[in-house]
């Protein structure tokens, strides 16, 4: 898929001199000047990967449009593709959470995908073949290419967030961030965007999620838990252990039938002791 | 959000529908005796001027009159078919002033397209509001036509205006000056009965300033203030006119076309002041200028007797 | 064909009638179109009801019309702003009670002067029928500019419409465009309020992009449908106007929104049929 565009900026030097993607240093993320998370320190490199991971209102998605820009500092240092968060909008693709729009607005699936060509044609720029391209082969990676011309609204939830997922794919970005990327993809969907996405750190992109999944959050290079504060920041599968993830969410759902030796769902509890439940079909309720 | 824009342009098609109907009712425009084809063809715009203008012409012009009788004339706007009857007409007959606000920006221009209009109010001595309007207040009083003698003065002006346009009434002109004198005597006469003391008048709107200039009455104020029945009711003026309603000894108030009733109703209420419908913008029945003033004058001298 | 096309040909002020709301229609689909999909229909009545005041101050004082609702569209651009940044109350509840408060000051300023407030009618209402030349000249002056802003910001604009976090994020910024579309719906109100009337834009703001967006798929089709209904309501409204006697921009409104409720009933109607056709346990189409 790589080879058929052309270089992409940030792909040329070897990960280990190239330029950091994100740097941060005693960086407090909030609003209206009020941290909710304080001091955050953490490098992502690109061709590599970071997952935050953490329940509603822990700071993932504050952390998440502070770097993209959307929400400023509240304190500390901030470095986002060699400048301030916001000042390389061509080399960022960002899929948010909320999307209220999908609902009135006359437009059609492959419009929404054409809009992650936008930042590099600017206003005048016409779409060229290679960019007729880049989309096709985005909606082809999720699978939607058969919805190309159905009006968004009238797809279901599933599809859309796929759809959403394909415009970041057509960006070409340097730094992908996503939250909740999964949210609303059935089996199939996760497949894709899985596949999808390991290609774009092939192709030099680096990649920030935030996620609920723990099963996909072990394989990133770095994961970082959240809970209003940074409980730990390392590789995957150091963190996520289920001792750690007791000690910072107080209750776990085990599934002692899924696929993966560990496959947990996060969520917290205000207080209380930590307790492990089973589910499944043979778990008591 | 479909429901918000659904509800809200129901809304608006219920008010444009209303705006609509205030403009012709779907009855070809009124009265004007349809006269011999191929005559010149005279537009006036409202009724009451309309009938004198029919009076002046007799057979010697087509007269059409835009608006329908019983509309209120601060409140129309024209059809298309209206502007067409403007704009084919060989003299349009206006009163100005701003009565006929809803037709001045095409009168103007069919006016820069070569359609002959004559205004009365150009040729009437004109009065000036009642002190207490806003300061700045240049526009004049366009009500001139319940006074005769300024009606007269119109006509006289409007002979030579008709002649202009191959429309000669050199010989029926004078006659009718004379009727319009004679009706001014015949409505003193009728006034007569009022003493002095009680000739005072509170009216709809500020629209009876000529007659009572003309006959000695004194205007105590209004419902809604100023010249025209749109204005909005002020508080505060409202207290004055009970105020002066209640010091002046005033019994009758004299509602209009345009005045809201409610307002009128609780003044009359508070005040114990009767409330008389007075047509002063609608041909009676008959459709002649002269009933119109006597109909006037003999509500107001029943009324204040 | 006759009565159909007759008014027209045998009289000019139709056609100059016809021309500017024909121009107002697409100036208004183009605007109506963003103003429909990002729901900034109380922005828009709050402008078109906003300018009122600085209408008759205007006028009181001896300007034009348009100078005084440029400076009332500015002040409401600018009040909406600063209301929708600090305070907490929602947007629309603010910028509704702006608009009250705007149109409440219109009409306490009018009714100081007593003898203008006959005017009130035309301001409201409009005066289509009196259309002059250079009146077209300016609607036309408007619609193409309103057209080559919608043109350049075309993709800002669907960002923005989308969602206007992607548009930031993709260097759009969305504080900037939501300004320049503002602007332009002040700029459509201003000129159209000559031909329909302040009461009345609003009208032909919403409904032919109304119908539109039930019509189409996308957006340039939505403007589209929203243009040509503007254009056959203005056509009907004049001819109704001319034939049963009845005034001209109320009648204009009253058509563009009966085209909304047809076309409202109609896709109802449709998607209810389709529905039926294919059954309760139809899938539906495409991979979740």
């Amino acid at each position: 898929m790589s080879a058929a565009v052309g270089p992409t900026p940030g792909a040329a030097t070897s990960p280990a001199t190239a330029p950091l993607v994100i740097e941060a240093s005693g960086l407090a993320v909030g609003y209206g000047g009020v941290a909710l998370v304080p001091g955050v320190d953490v490098t992502v490199a690109p061709r590599s990967s970071l997952a935050l991971v953490g329940t509603n209102g822990s700071g993932k998605s504050t952390l998440l449009r502070t770097i993209v820009g959307l929400l400023p500092a509240v304190r500390g240092t901030l470095e986002v593709l060699g400048t301030r968060p916001g000042g390389a909008p061509g080399r960022l693709a960002y899929v948010g959470q909320v999307h209220a729009a999908g609902f009135v607005l006359p437009l059609r699936a492959v419009d929404v995908v054409r809009m992650g060509r936008y930042p590099d044609l600017g206003l005048f720029g016409r779409m060229r073949s290679e960019d007729h391209d880049l989309v096709a082969a985005a909606m082809a990676s999720m699978g939607v290419a058969g919805l190309a011309r159905a009006p968004l609204r009238s797809l279901s939830g599933g599809q859309q967030q796929r759809i959403y997922l394909a415009q970041a794919l057509a960006r070409r970005a340097d730094l992908i961030v996503l939250d909740e990327p999964t949210s609303g993809l059935d089996a199939g969907g996760r497949e894709l965007y899985l596949q999808a996405f390991a290609a774009e750190m092939a192709r030099g992109a680096a990649i920030v999620t935030a996620t609920h999944d723990i099963s996909e959050a072990v394989e990133y290079d770095q994961v970082m838990l959240l809970a209003r504060r940074v409980v730990a920041l390392g590789p995957g599968a150091e963190v996520l252990t289920a001792d750690r993830l007791l000690d910072t969410f107080g209750i776990l759902l085990r599934d002692p039938h899924a696929e993966h030796a560990q496959r947990f769902v996060v969520a917290e509890v205000a207080h209380g002791a930590p307790q492990v439940i089973d589910v499944g079909p043979e778990a008591a309720p | 959000m479909r429901l918000r824009i659904g509800a809200g342009l129901l809304g608006l098609a219920v008010v444009a529908l209303l705006a609509a109907g205030c403009s012709g009712d779907g009855a070809p425009s009124g009265g004007g005796a349809a006269q011999a084809p191929g005559a010149p063809s005279v537009v006036v715009t409202y009724p009451v001027l309309g009938a004198v203008v029919a009076d002046l012409v007799g057979d010697r012009a087509t007269v059409t009159v835009l608006m329908p009788n019983g509309v209120d004339p601060h409140d129309w706007s024209p059809s298309a078919k209206d502007i067409e009857r403007v704009e084919k007409a060989d003299l349009v007959v206006a009163n100005g002033l701003g009565l006929e606000s809803g037709l001045d920006k095409a009168l103007a221009e069919a006016e820069k397209r070569g359609v002959a209009v004559f205004r009365a109010t150009d040729h009437v001595t004109l009065r000036q509001p009642s002190p207490g309007e806003a300061p700045g207040e240049a526009a004049a009083d366009p009500h001139f036509w319940v006074d005769p003698l300024a009606m007269r003065d119109v006509v006289l002006a409007l002979a030579p205006a008709l002649a202009a346009v191959g429309v000669d009434v050199a010989d029926r002109a004078p006659a009718l000056a004379t009727r319009l004198t004679e009706l001014d005597a015949a409505t003193r006469a009728t006034l007569s009965v009022v003493p002095e003391a009680r000739r005072l008048l509170v009216t709809g709107h500020e629209s009876m300033g000529y007659f009572a200039d003309r006959y000695g009455f004194r205007l105590v104020g209004t419902v809604v203030p100023g010249l025209t029945s749109q204005g909005e009711v002020a508080a505060g003026q409202l207290a004055d006119l009970r105020a002066a309603i209640e010091a002046a000894g005033v019994k009758v108030i004299f509602t209009e076309i345009g005045t809201p009733s409610s307002v009128v109703e609780a003044i009359g209420k508070e005040t114990g002041a009767a409330v008389v419908q007075l047509p002063s913008h609608t041909l009676p029945a008959d459709g002649t200028y002269a009933s119109f003033i006597g109909q006037i004058a003999t509500a107001i001298a029943t009324a204040l007797r | 064909m006759g009565p159909l096309l007759e008014p027209f040909l045998a009289n000019e002020f139709m056609l100059r009638a016809l021309l500017a709301g024909a121009l107002v229609s697409i100036a208004c689909a183009i605007v109506g179109t963003f103003v429909v999909l990002r729901g900034l229909a109380f922005i828009g009545d709050a402008l078109a009801h906003g300018v009122l005041p600085g209408i008759a101050g205007a006028l009181l004082v001896g300007l034009p019309g348009m100078v005084g609702a440029a400076i009332g569209a500015v002040a409401m651009i600018a009040g909406v702003n600063l209301i929708t940044r600090r305070s907490r109350l929602s947007s629309d509840t603010a910028i509704g009670l702006l608009f009250v408060a705007m149109l409440a000051l219109g009409v306490v300023i009018v009714s100081r002067s007593s003898s203008f407030a006959g005017d009130l009618v035309g301001i409201l209402f409009g005066q289509i029928l009196g259309t002059s030349l250079e009146d077209l000249a300016m609607q036309a002056v408007a619609t193409a500019v309103v057209f080559v802003v919608a043109l350049v910001c075309a993709r800002p604009f669907l960002l923005l419409s989308f969602d206007p976090e992607q548009a930031d994020v993709a260097g759009f910024p969305s504080r900037r465009y939501h300004l320049v579309m503002l602007i332009l719906v002040a700029l459509t109100v201003i000129v159209s309020f000559q031909t329909v009337g302040t009461l009345l834009v609003f009208g032909m703001l919403l409904a032919p992009a109304g119908a539109g967006a039930l019509l189409a798929h996308r957006i340039e089709a939505m403007m589209a449908w929203g243009a040509a209904i503007g254009i056959i309501a203005t056509y009907v409204g004049l001819l109704v106007s001319y034939h049963f006697d009845v005034a001209a921009g109320a009648t204009i409104v009253l058509v563009a929104a009966g085209i909304f409720f047809a076309v409202l009933a109609g896709t109802n109607v449709r998607d209810h049929l389709t529905a039926a056709r294919r059954g309760p346990d139809a899938p539906a189409t495409g991979p979740a």
